[in-house]
């Protein structure tokens, strides 16, 4: 589990002391019931479809993950390697639950999943990535999403 | 993945985040964020576990329906019961490491140990329908050759256009890496990421390769190479010394 604790102490002092940006304001965005909300993942996993460019090094940009992607074409390409990978190569879900997510469509708990899910890199300084954050939200609203769930790793 | 939430909410888009790391998600101040006790790499749980990994996203995804924010975290309750050892796992059998630690013996026993484990990477195929590899674009046998070339300091230059040497070096190593935890969660039992780490580096020749490999690269004089191999193929709490 990632209680800091259970990490080596050089490991959880780097992550608990990590840099993360100062905001000074907390944006708050409310909407309907969950069942009439449309529904997308972003990941911070590095993931690609099987045949695209992996990501590099600290690439601040995001790739595009169809909905009717199937499990064997996701790979993982974050550049960290101090997090678990065999859970994902078990079960996808683990870090990037589609199917939990078409569960949830196909049952009416939500409203419906985006046609579209995407991925960045995690590790990458959050300021550069800003930029992209910025323009994947006019995707989102041309998807006509309105509820997000990040998934890091 | 906190500021990540933040651009986008501000935006116009609701976000609810998943937290591994709560410290970090306090600093950031998210709009909203599930907080779970589960190992770096699994925010949702336990593979091939649907209850569970329903319970957790729909957890977060009611945090939408709350008028009480911004900020809220919230705690997830459970555990990861696939984080606990399986004693009725047991790994692929792989021969025992030579006493000789030359570059040239390790190289030779890591391609002799690759094709030992096709068997059960077959089985993990025919159970599970896909791999994870694939970083690379290289065949098995042409990613494996890659690392052993590496090992035997023979610096081999890339076999990818538009990749450096060092990126094709990291990718193959997550190859090889991918395709012995395949096979080594081929066979009964549901091993925890401890049980396949353990084996993969204290009993693999491959395991062996990638710690010599590191220790070679870390005296290049090639800073690109030092930075991959000092950050990017042995994992910060396997490297000898910490553990």
């Amino acid at each position: 589990m990632t209680r800091l604790t259970s990490l080596p102490p050089a490991q959880a002092q780097r992550l608990a002391a990590l840099e993360c940006p100062n905001f000074e304001t907390t944006p708050w965005v409310t909407g309907p019931a969950l069942s009439r909300r449309r529904v997308a993942i972003v990941s911070s996993a590095g993931l690609v479809v099987r045949g695209e460019n992996p990501f590099r090094g600290r690439d601040p940009d995001y790739r595009a993950i169809p909905v009717d992607t199937k499990p064997e074409e996701l790979l993982v390409s974050h550049i960290s390697i101090n997090f678990d990978r065999t859970g994902f190569q078990e079960d996808c879900n683990v870090v990037f639950p589609l199917d939990r997510l078409n569960e949830l469509g196909a049952d009416g708990v939500i409203g419906s999943v985006a046609q579209t899910h995407y991925s960045f890199m995690g590790a990458t300084d959050p300021v550069q990535m800003e930029p992209h954050a910025r323009e994947l939200a006019g995707r989102l609203k041309h998807d006509q999403v309105d509820a997000v769930i990040l998934s890091p790793v | 993945m906190s500021a990540l939430g933040h651009y986008l909410e501000e935006e116009g888009i609701a976000t609810v985040a998943i937290s591994l790391i709560r410290p970090q998600t306090e600093n950031t101040k998210p709009p909203r964020a599930l907080w779970v006790p589960f190992e770096l790499g699994r925010p949702f749980g336990p593979p091939n576990d649907p209850a569970f990994q329903k319970r957790v996203i729909l957890t977060a995804l009611r945090l939408l329906e709350r008028d009480s924010g911004p900020v809220i975290i919230e705690d997830f309750p459970d555990d990861d019961p696939r984080a606990q050892p399986d004693p009725a796992w047991h790994p692929p059998f792989v021969p025992a490491a030579a006493a000789d630690s030359s570059a040239e013996t390790l190289a030779a026993q890591l391609e002799r140990e690759i094709p030992l484990l096709l068997g059960a990477h077959d089985r993990w195929l025919a159970r599970h329908g896909r791999t994870t590899i694939g970083l690379s674009g290289l065949s098995m046998a042409d990613y494996g050759r890659y690392v052993a070339d590496w090992v035997r300091e023979k610096a081999p230059p890339s076999p990818r256009d538009g990749f450096s040497a060092p990126l094709m070096l990291r990718f193959s190593v997550d190859d090889l890496k991918a395709y012995y935890l395949e096979a080594g969660a081929a066979g009964t039992g549901k091993p925890s990421s401890l049980q396949l780490g353990d084996w993969f580096w204290n009993e693999t020749a491959a395991g062996a390769a990638i710690y010599a490999l590191r220790k070679t690269c870390l005296a290049s004089q090639d800073e690109r190479l030092k930075l991959i191999a000092g950050n990017f193929m042995v994992p910060a709490a396997r490297v000898r010394g910490t553990v």
